[in-house]
């Protein structure tokens, strides 16, 4: 029917306004020569005036046709008087359909298409009106992160500065007891080599040894078996039954057997017998029963995890030399001084300092006797020395994280000119889309959780923001696009990324998930970061901005 | 796929190198498959007893009748090996000289199925009323032909029939005597000879002695007749042997093509004989091939069993309308003479003989029987855009804006089986498409359509309306038991499948599609009529079958076992589709569906596409072939997925491959789940814009491509015509399979489907000038034809225009073709040697049957010289000359040109028209009543000239004459 309504004479083609479809700066370009020719915009050729928008394309530019369609990419442009004038392709004009970007209808044959500039330009300007105050309220949002950022900036260059301060102090404390242990090490040295003859003293270290081996070989085997599940759980989540391999099949089977889950292909279908569920619950407690037949007095599985690492950590040496002191006489505070020597290294530091606090303490109420010289000397010394040199490095640690953080507060690539980011580092966005909840903490490491069980993927990790070559470093489109990758790798697929595509609101919120294809996630979000303050040009120039004030 | 990085020991064993890719031992090679090795064993019999060799079959003359109007003839026929058992031979002559034979066990103790004919033909085919029978002591025969030169002579001892034209043998049915009728008996026996054979040996002897007499013929052993195994499956075989074997000689005949699908050259290689191109025969059992072969008789998802014999004098053909799984060995004896063998499981023999003589007339003859591609809805000749899959509602709008962004056109969206929650087809998961029918909309509203996916496998659960109706009808395909629902593994899980062969079922189909509710259960209220269906999976495919399919035992309407109607399968459930889309409007609307399986028949249902193909060059390359192959066994809406439906193909080879899609009848890209996205749109420079002009040159040849269309729905001609059937007796085409004429509008293409090539060579078969079509260069051919270099950088696909051609054309870029429709027409004119061309433009609403009420416009453009130094162009309508044969399955008895779809587009002028190849500048140009036309004159090489160059190139502007309208233009 709509056709039926096309049906005007030639003539109003004919008649077309010869400036029709030509934008308000070309208009001086659209009048005959005195001998009533015209030249094609690229001067590539002369033509009668009668040719131009006479709805044959004539010109190699298409120049001739701004308003007709005639000739292909040739761009038409729409007054849309009440509105905003915009450019649509020449694919376009005289289509039969009505373009909401040539809300005046003048694309089309007179009469398809009905003006609409003033309910467009309308319902346009209430967007923008909305959208600019979302930004309004969201670059508020934003300068308290930028403010922020200048607080950390300064919070920052305090830490430098107090850590260079400790860095001086700590570095001649770490000389002098380097002096001190190397003095008392050498005179023991011929004793304690003695004492290290002690039968119960090479077979510690041989178990030790040992134990340490089979620890090494343990770890190989649980990181083989934690490839091997991570490689089976992506083939029983990813397999496609179009391959229609059975090998793959009884693969997936059987992996779920030893792993204890249910048929992938059984998850979430509701007709599941309860008789099925029964057994696999059966299987799965039976496991669980297994795992707990063991000896009282043997390490259990979490013991081995967690204590092991520790246990193989002792000071031998202090050991034996407390050995002799026990065989000798009833200890003192040893306990207390020596249990740092079976922490790990990373968190020495720290109970160091809450040692030091609590026997100082302990001390003055007369609880406990301050340390005194004793055989141990030899290994305190060096104890203290080492002590030393971790408080150290963990204040050169400190400042350099804190030298890097201030690099990147006020970068480009970083947490942006005007530090706008830096409020957001490690701020996590959660959705939940079908049987996942997607995470991402920003400049970190976006997630696929299972809601119902099941292995935590990861998706990647912070790499950079909108790494396109067209895009200018700093402006929205690209804060707008962040990327995170080499996630945990699919079966037989690419390592899992996402692409997380911003946008200006008023709350740091993930919208939306989607898989495009395989391993590729596309993340969208808001956040009041990308909220720039309306400037002060934009809203009051610009034809709409025109139209709106005579609207209004 | 292949160019992923692999990790892990498991998938660097699950990732195999192409060649290896397809899982041959999921399929049977012949000598896995029982009736197969049966039937080579006993053609090797043969062959070695050679000239002593005769076939036990014979008619008994005293039997002979012929029916009161004379073109039917009936006999008995006997195997001396089983005296007692019947079988009787029937001769029909169709009108049109198409001959058919049927041969069936008569009171046998169960019925062949002898219904695959009745699906496949069009209608009941008119029998001749002018034949006279002559019954001879050692014969039978009947001559006919419009000069009476044909004759079908059947010899009584052995039985052998012969289609003969101008006294040579054209067609020989058992002329090697390996015609075998297995004829259906009871288990027990075989038992009683096995026992007889171990315990009894004076009786035993006897029975062995029988056995013996037989072992010339049938071989010693019974050899998988009542059980067989293939890998874990075992196929029960209730009604036991009840094979046929038949071979069809064409003695006067060195090339043979057809019997799609597979994945080989168009001129078939042999698969016996000497040296051998392929050492198992050609299959034809509908499979879903896993990565399959480029180059392989396996089979593949649809069979159509029409062969063309050709050679420089002529052309026959046979249709063995047989739906059961079914083996064919081709040899060469000669360089001139071809046998053939074909091996089916079960069913009657009925085979149709198309006399020709020229392709022409086989297609003719073979759209009388099994019809022709019924008019597609236009905008299916547009660019489909799919993939596996778009997975929300959200990307789908997505897509298309970046479609619009990129003023690239586009037709139709598609979605793949991951819109539908759990794979239930029809209902949509709302977590990801929460507004369909607000989608379609959205999608319909660029003038564009869906296509929406729709699988036979229903999920087997009660909360799925459509699985649970069908249950309660009970037209699910049972069991072998023939109790309950057969059950089986597929993407929706535990799934049963429709029996379309029960009518109970049709009906109850045909209303799951209607977009608004009904009282009688589920209807698919959330759709549009912008959404068309694609079938896919109709083999079927079945992940835990044997071969990926259904076993054979399965049980259909009316009794049947499914190894009877297999191949058939498929199309049924198109078919059903089909009506359903058509239907389910007011206005029954064209429906496009596409169907991964066929059968012969199909393209009267819609369109297919050549399946699962990998993204190399091989599968590019192939794909051509089988689309030419497909094209002239009658399936001739058929294309290849564009870029390879596994793989990542690399921008070279995607552009290359968009080069090749646009001149395929169905034009579509696709690709797999695990592949990047491709879509036009998201390549780098300057891909993306040869990939735009690639595009909008499919648009902007529309008109040719729906003009041709309609011929192929009258006559049956092809899409896209391979040199043969354009030059048959040219014997230097007969193997030409890589570059082919679109309809009868004069392109030729030669695509390019190898990598980093700059430079095409084209084969040019006739002493004609041949315009390039993009630069205007003209290449002469010779009458014994000639090879021509031209350039094919990676933007340059070579397409040429026939001299004597002219062309309609839209060059204006729309987004979609249903907004090309007020556009005026471009019209190149390819002048011939004699400086002479006509072309054709058919147009209608694209959409409804309205045309067959006559609402269309079909034209004819003429230039001829009426006088020396003078040029004529005018415009015909041929509607009014041939109502008749305007339109498909209608015969209109008149034309109106002032039909309402006619008024609708009287605006639609030619606004340009570019003459080649003129001797000289014209002093005028001049509309014939008058009025003088501006026009430019670039001099060049005439079409008469003998010299190649650039031609001379005269360009019309805007004559502002209407195509609806009779004009014509003079040019002196």
């Amino acid at each position: 029917m709509l056709w039926l309504l096309l049906l005007l004479p030639l003539q109003a083609l004919g008649a077309a306004e010869k400036t029709l479809g030509v934008p308000p700066d070309s208009i001086s370009k659209y009048v005959p020569s005195k001998s009533n020719t015209w030249t094609c915009l690229d001067g590539s050729k002369e033509i009668p005036w009668d040719y131009v928008n006479d709805d044959a394309c004539d010109c190699a530019d298409g120049s001739d046709e701004p308003g007709t369609g005639a000739c292909p990419n040739q761009p038409f442009y729409c007054k849309n008087e009440g509105h905003v004038g915009s450019f649509i392709p020449s694919s376009r004009v005289k289509d039969g359909l009505c373009e909401p970007n040539c809300c005046d209808g003048s694309d089309e044959r007179p009469g398809v298409c009905n003006n609409v500039c003033q309910e467009v330009g309308q319902v346009y300007r209430k967007k923008v009106e909305e959208e600019n105050k979302i930004r309004k309220t969201g670059s508020k949002i934003r300068s308290t992160y930028i403010a922020y950022a200048h607080k950390e900036k300064k919070r920052l260059e305090g830490v430098i500065e107090t850590s260079a301060a400790e860095i001086a102090i700590q570095e001649k404390e770490v000389v002098r007891l380097r002096d001190i242990a190397e003095r008392s090490e050498s005179l023991s040295a011929a004793a304690l080599e003695l004492k290290q003859q002690s039968p119960l003293y090479i077979s510690l270290i041989t178990h030790s040894n040992a134990l340490k081996s089979l620890q090494r070989e343990h770890k190989k085997h649980l990181q083989r078996e934690k490839e091997l599940s991570n490689i089976l759980d992506a083939l029983r989540t990813g397999y496609n039954p179009n391959y229609q391999d059975m090998a793959v099949l009884e693969a997936v089977r059987g992996w779920e057997e030893i792993a204890g889950l249910p048929h992938i292909n059984d998850v979430g279908k509701d007709s599941v017998s309860d008789e099925e569920a029964g057994v696999q619950e059966d299987t799965a407690s039976e496991v669980a029963e297994t795992k707990e037949e063991v000896d009282d007095e043997m390490w259990s599985a979490e013991e081995l995890e967690k204590d092991l690492d520790d246990l193989l950590n002792s000071d031998y040496v202090s050991l034996l030399l407390e050995h002799d002191e026990y065989v000798q006489s009833v200890p003192e505070g040893s306990v207390l001084f020596d249990i740092a020597s079976y922490l790990p290294d990373s968190i020495a530091p720290q109970y160091e300092e809450f040692k030091d606090t609590l026997v100082s303490w302990l001390v003055n109420l007369g609880i406990i006797k301050g340390e005194t010289p004793s055989s141990t000397d030899t290994s305190r010394s060096r104890q203290a020395l080492t002590d030393a040199e971790n408080r150290l490095n963990s204040i050169k640690k400190e400042k350099e994280d804190a030298e890097n953080d201030l690099k990147e507060i006020f970068n480009i690539h970083g947490y942006g000119l005007e530090g706008q980011w830096k409020k957001l580092d490690g701020t996590c966005l959660r959705t939940e889309v079908g049987d996942y909840t997607y995470e991402v903490c920003l400049f970190g490491e976006a997630k696929q959780i299972p809601n119902k069980g099941g292995s935590t993927f990861s998706l990647g990790k912070f790499a950079s923001w909108n790494p396109s070559p067209d895009v200018k470093p700093g402006d929205d489109t690209y804060y707008g696009k962040q990327i995170y990758n080499r996630g945990t790798r699919c079966w037989n697929g690419p390592e899992r990324n996402v692409v997380l595509l911003l946008s200006c609101g008023t709350e740091n919120t993930l919208n939306s998930v989607v898989e495009l294809e395989k391993c590729e996630y596309q993340f969208t979000g808001t956040t009041p970061a990308l909220c720039r303050p309306l400037d002060s040009s934009e809203g009051k120039n610009g034809q709409n901005a025109n139209a709106g004030k005579d609207e209004l | 796929m292949r160019s992923v990085a692999l990790f892990g020991a498991i998938a660097a064993l699950l990732v195999l190198p192409d060649v290896l890719a397809v899982k041959s031992h999921d399929f049977k090679t012949c000598s896995q498959s029982g009736f197969c090795r049966r039937g080579r064993a006993l053609a090797a019999r043969a062959q070695e007893a050679q000239s002593s060799w005769e076939s036990p079959y014979w008619v008994e003359p005293s039997s002979i009748s012929v029916s009161p109007e004379n073109s039917t003839i009936k006999a008995s026929v006997k195997s001396s090996l089983y005296p007692e058992i019947k079988f009787s031979l029937e001769l029909r002559i169709h009108d049109d000289g198409v001959v058919r034979v049927l041969l069936d066990e008569v009171d046998g103790l169960r019925k062949r199925y002898d219904e695959a004919a009745s699906w496949a033909l069009v209608s009941e085919p008119q029998l001749s009323k002018s034949i006279r029978w002559a019954v001879g002591k050692k014969e039978f025969r009947a001559a006919f032909g419009k000069k009476n030169d044909i004759e079908i002579i059947v010899k009584y001892e052995p039985l052998c029939v012969r289609l003969r034209r101008g006294g040579e043998d054209q067609i020989v049915l058992n002329g090697r005597g390996l015609l075998h009728m297995e004829h259906f008996r009871s288990q027990t026996s075989k038992e009683t000879v096995e026992e007889v054979a171990s315990d009894e040996n004076g009786e035993g002897q006897e029975v062995l002695q029988t056995e013996n007499v037989r072992a010339w013929f049938e071989g010693q052993s019974e050899d998988a007749y009542w059980e067989e195994k293939f890998s874990t499956w075992t196929d029960s075989k209730p009604k036991g042997p009840e094979s046929l074997s038949l071979d069809i000689s064409f003695p006067n005949h060195g090339t043979v093509y057809g019997i799609p699908q597979h994945a080989t050259n168009l001129s078939l290689p042999s698969t016996t004989g000497d040296s051998p191109s392929y050492s198992d025969p050609f299959r034809l059992y509908n499979t879903d091939v896993f990565e399959y072969l480029a180059s392989s008789p396996m089979s593949l998802y649809g069979s159509i069993p029409v062969m063309h014999a050709h050679s420089a004098e002529n052309t026959v053909g046979v249709f063995n309308a047989v739906g059961s799984e079914t083996w064919i060995d081709i040899s060469y004896p000669t360089k001139k003479s071809t046998h053939t063998h074909w091996i089916s499981e079960s069913g009657i023999m009925d085979v149709f003989l198309l006399p020709g003589p020229t392709p022409e007339e086989i297609f003719a003859q073979y759209a009388r029987l099994t019809g022709t591609t019924a008019l597609p809805a236009h905008w299916s000749l547009g660019y489909h855009q799919c993939r596996w899959n778009y997975v929300s509602s959200d990307d789908v709008r997505t897509v298309q804006k970046r479609f619009d962004e990129e003023d690239m056109p586009v037709d139709v969206f598609w979605l793949d089986i991951e819109y539908a929650q759990d794979h239930k087809y029809f209902i949509w998961d709302h977590k990801t498409f929460p507004d369909p029918v607000e989608m379609t909309n959205d999608v319909a509203a660029a003038g564009r359509k869906m296509v929406v996916i729709v699988d036979p496998h229903l999920k087997r659960t009660s909360d799925y309306p459509v699985y649970q109706e069908a249950s309660d009808l009970d037209i699910l395909v049972k069991p072998k038991s023939g109790e309950g629902e057969y059950e089986g593994w597929c993407w929706s899980g535990s799934s049963s499948w429709i029996d379309h062969f029960d009518p109970a079922s049709w009906d109850w189909w045909i209303s799951k599609f209607t977009t608004t509710k009904i009282d009688t259960g589920f209807s698919w209220t959330e759709s549009t009529e912008d959404v068309h269906i694609w079938n896919d999976m109709n083999e079927p495919s079945i992940f835990n079958g044997p071969e990926i399919t259904m076993p054979k035992d399965s049980i259909h309407y009316g009794g049947w076992e499914h190894r009877d109607v297999h191949n058939i399968n498929g199309m049924l459930f198109h078919n059903n589709t089909a009506q359903a889309v058509r239907v389910r409007s007011d206005i029954p609307k064209r429906p496009f569906v596409l169907t991964r399986s066929f059968y012969a028949g199909s393209q009267r249902v819609g369109a297919m596409w050549t399946g699962d193909n990998l993204g190399t060059w091989d599968h590019m390359a192939v794909g051509i072939k089988m689309v030419l192959a497909n094209g002239i066994a009658g399936m001739a809406f058929a294309g290849s997925d564009v870029g390879g439906f596994f793989g990542n193909p690399e921008p070279e080879m995607l552009v290359r491959w968009y080069q090749v899609g646009i001149f395929s009848p169905f034009f579509r890209a696709h690709a797999h789940i695990d592949t990047k996205r491709r879509e036009p749109f998201l390549l780098e420079e300057p891909y993306k814009s040869i990939i735009r002009d690639i595009l909008r040159l499919r648009y902007s040849m529309l008109p040719i491509w729906y003009t041709a269309f309609r011929e192929n729905s009258v006559t049956g001609m092809p899409i896209v015509r391979p040199h043969y059937v354009m030059f048959p007796q040219d014997t230097a085409g007969f193997n030409i399979d890589d570059q082919f004429f679109v309809g009868s509008s004069g392109i030729l293409v030669k695509p390019v489907t190898e990598k980093e090539k700059t430079e095409a060579t084209v084969y040019l078969p006739e002493d004609q000038v041949y315009y390039d079509y993009f630069t205007q260069h003209a290449y002469r051919g010779s009458s014994k034809g000639k090879h021509v270099a031209v350039a094919a950088e990676l933007h340059q696909v070579p397409v040429f225009i026939r001299g004597g051609s002219i062309l309609p054309t839209r060059e204006r870029p729309r987004r979609s073709s249903p907004l090309m429709k007020l556009d005026p027409f471009t019209l190149r004119v390819a002048l011939s040697k004699a400086g002479t061309a006509r072309g054709e433009l058919y147009l209608d609403d694209g959409i409804t049957y309205s045309h067959q009420q006559g609402e269309l416009v079909w034209r004819e453009f003429v230039a001829e010289q009426p006088q020396k130094k003078m040029t004529r162009i005018s415009s015909k309508d041929l509607a009014s000359q041939n109502p008749a044969k305007a339109v498909d399955g209608v015969a209109l008895t008149a034309y109106d040109p002032k039909n309402a779809f006619a008024k609708e587009i009287e605006e639609v002028r030619v606004e340009k028209i570019v003459v080649l190849g003129l001797n000289s500048k014209p002093s005028a140009v001049k509309l014939e009543s008058g009025a003088d036309l501006k026009w430019e004159f670039v001099p060049g090489v005439a079409a008469s000239d003998k010299k190649e160059g650039t031609a001379s190139v005269l360009s019309i502007k805007d004559p502002k004459v209407l195509v609806t309208a009779d004009w014509a233009i003079v040019i002196s």
